[in-house]
């Protein structure tokens, strides 16, 4: 780590700030080397898509996520009320409750795209500061933490976040956030675990150790900065992860009530007969494809980036 | 040997110690949720009546936490579970009942993916670079971002009686969608008739699970196959004239497989995951549609147990995989 030293000679900055430089510059490196992946771009274009879609939502959709646009007040939903078939007006054709569905898809991407990326970044935090601790302290706190990771990972989640959300009878946002990022960080936690095992036992370690460094220091100075590329490639992970999560359980009716995500509306398409024939196929196909999509675009840039970070995998 | 069987001995205590976690987890998790844990494990309902004294008797609800507690781990390991609500069966009787038919699909469709998902990950290691290894690589993250349930719609949408594809085509092939088997047969039993019935029931599930799970095996195995094939002995046997074939069963493969079945026991948990939403999808009547059913009644007796039960399976089948890794080799550290 001669370029920590470098940059703390060079002027007055904290120890921090020196790792955070040095984590700075390695993402440079591999920046230039996203831009030479095929797989990378590709990703990161459909993100880049998804995103927009996501931030220009109020002016790219025609109505709002749950507005009525047709008059349902006269029909018992799921028994009476006309199907409204895919129109130039309406592309994706108008829900049970009288919603334009094209909008409530472009709608949707918010929820996705806001709870996946804040819950992997809990779930990031969480699983970094375990794996960070636990593989660096080793001994009895290793023991426990990998003893309680156990739990947490064997435990069914999707059980108990259901559970929990049939006691509280709905959720919130923040609630859903919380759900799947405090459920979602035990294999982060091992994943970092084993970095830093590895890292550990490097030349520059032993070196700091030597001349007194503390423990702490080491571990913010030394090993997090080194761990720091494949945290962040794993977040990426994790945000595909987490979509998936939200997507399943707003499948299975745990969803936020006033909005919309595209998890529940592929639950009201099931429930509006979107399957029926006759019924509204593309109810079902295009949030499910955006789904797909936008998982597929996490997926393959985080797993370029694994490939670009993990050095034993580079073609030589 | 001596060091092998101390090894698994010390898997095997840290396999009692989660379960042992998991089982406490449980209890102060549903106790902790806001609302009245006694009201929701014993509710009120004039139709629960019976059932739910007979609960409350048992689990000892108006006792001190401790003492539940202690009753609690009691009942837990002598397996007296209480009454179900919904069903006015003994938890325990339900749950193994359900456990049968998720272990037949989750099982199906486990010995399906490992093998598809191995001989693909190993031809595309191969053809590294080529169209099949940029085509199946490709095929695998898209269908491993898929949502399950999702992906068993649209099998159901083309393939259930009465489809739209089927609507349209005569020579479709319909496939029974719904249930375990054909209602129409009467009670289960070992014959002809329930066992065919059953094995077409059990294709879309299947199919969908399989599908699902699929590229977590194939691009793990294509990647930790790539890893060993850039280590030197690999270049040494090429060198010395070996067939690509030979290379591979030779050199690759057994050093490429201990890391797959660590693997494969992470995968099971995907799999019993997935399993939940196949079977709300399909009605196919095991442990996952009964959470739902358990949920929307609140079932809680039911429910308490059937997050032990998942656990303790997931446990199990990483206990098993370890197992079987020592064996493979004995070189693993005990970590």
């Amino acid at each position: 780590m001669g370029a920590t030293d470098a940059v703390v000679r060079s002027g007055v900055v904290s120890p921090f700030q020196a790792s955070l430089r040095v984590a700075l510059r390695r993402m440079q490196e591999v920046w230039a080397r996203i831009r030479h992946s095929r797989t990378a771009m590709v990703g990161l274009a459909i993100l880049v898509f998804f995103i927009g879609m996501a931030v220009f939502a109020p002016w790219v959709a025609p109505y709002g996520p749950i507005d009525r646009v047709a008059d349902t007040s006269n029909c018992v939903p799921g028994v009476t009320c006309p199907l409204s078939p895919p129109s130039a007006q309406h592309p994706l054709g108008i829900s049970e409750e009288g919603a334009d569905i094209y909008s409530q898809v472009i709608w949707g991407s918010q929820i996705s795209l806001i709870v996946g990326i804040f819950s992997a970044m809990v779930a990031s935090v969480l699983g970094t500061a375990v794996g960070l601790v636990s593989g660096y302290m080793g001994g009895w706190v290793d023991e426990v933490m990998m003893r309680f990771n156990d739990v947490v990972l064997s435990v069914p989640w999707l059980v108990l976040m259901i559970v929990v959300a049939a006691r509280i009878g709905t959720i919130d946002l923040l609630g859903l956030i919380l759900v799947i990022g405090l459920t979602g960080w035990s294999i982060t936690a091992r994943v970092i675990r084993a970095q830093v095992l590895s890292v550990k036992e490097r030349l520059f370690v032993e070196r700091a150790r030597m001349i007194g460094s503390s423990r702490s220091h080491i571990l913010m100075r030394h090993i997090f900065p080194n761990a720091f590329p494949l945290i962040f490639a794993n977040t990426i992970l994790t945000v595909a992860v987490s979509i998936l999560s939200e997507a399943v359980l707003a499948f299975l009716g745990l969803s936020i009530y006033n909005t919309v995500s595209w998890g529940k509306v592929i639950n009201q398409a099931i429930g509006g007969g979107a399957l029926v024939i006759g019924g509204n196929v593309w109810w079902l196909i295009v949030p499910g494809l955006c789904l797909v999509f936008l998982v597929f675009g996490f997926y393959l840039f985080g797993f370029a980036l694994d490939e670009i970070l993990n050095p034993r995998l580079r073609r030589r | 040997m001596a060091r092998i069987l101390k090894v698994m001995v010390r898997k095997g205590v840290n396999a009692a110690i989660t379960i042992f976690g998991i089982i406490c987890l449980n209890y102060a998790l549903l106790r902790l949720m806001p609302g009245d844990p006694a009201l929701s494990l014993t509710p009120r309902d004039p139709k629960y009546q019976g059932l739910a004294e007979y609960n409350r008797e048992l689990f000892g609800f108006d006792k001190p936490p401790w003492e539940q507690f202690a009753i609690y781990l009691q009942r837990t390991v002598t397996l007296d579970w209480g009454v179900s609500y919904r069903l006015g069966l003994p938890v325990f009787d339900v749950l193994m009942r359900d456990l049968g038919w998720t272990l037949v699909l989750v099982g199906t469709s486990t010995v399906a993916t490992i093998i598809i998902g191995m001989v693909i990950g190993s031809i595309a290691a191969q053809k590294r670079g080529k169209p099949f290894d940029i085509l199946s690589t490709a095929t695998g993250i898209f269908l491993y971002g898929m949502p399950i349930f999702w992906l068993g719609f649209l099998l159901l949408a083309v393939f259930e009686k009465g489809s739209i594809v089927g609507h349209y085509f005569t020579w479709w092939p319909a496939l029974p969608s719904q249930g375990y088997y054909d209602d129409m047969l009467g009670p289960w039993s070992w014959d002809g008739a329930h066992l065919t019935s059953a094995a077409q029931h059990l294709i879309l599930p299947a199919l969908t699970l399989t599908l699902g799970t699929l590229a977590g095996i194939s691009l793990v195995m294509r990647s930790s196959l790539i890893d060993v094939m850039t280590e030197d002995f690999v270049t040494t046997a090429k060198a010395k004239g070996l067939s690509d074939r030979q290379v591979l069963r030779r050199h690759i493969l057994p050093s490429g497989l201990p890391p797959m079945v660590t693997l494969i026991a992470l995968d099971i948990a995907f799999v019993i995951g997935g399993a939940y939403q196949v079977e709300v999808v399909f009605n196919y009547y095991g442990i996952g549609w009964e959470t739902i059913q358990a949920i929307d009644n609140l079932d809680f007796p039911l429910l308490q147990f059937i997050i032990v039960v998942g656990g303790v399976a997931i446990v199990l089948a990483n206990l098993v995989s370890d197992f079987i890794l020592l064996l493979l080799d004995p070189r693993i550290k005990v970590t």
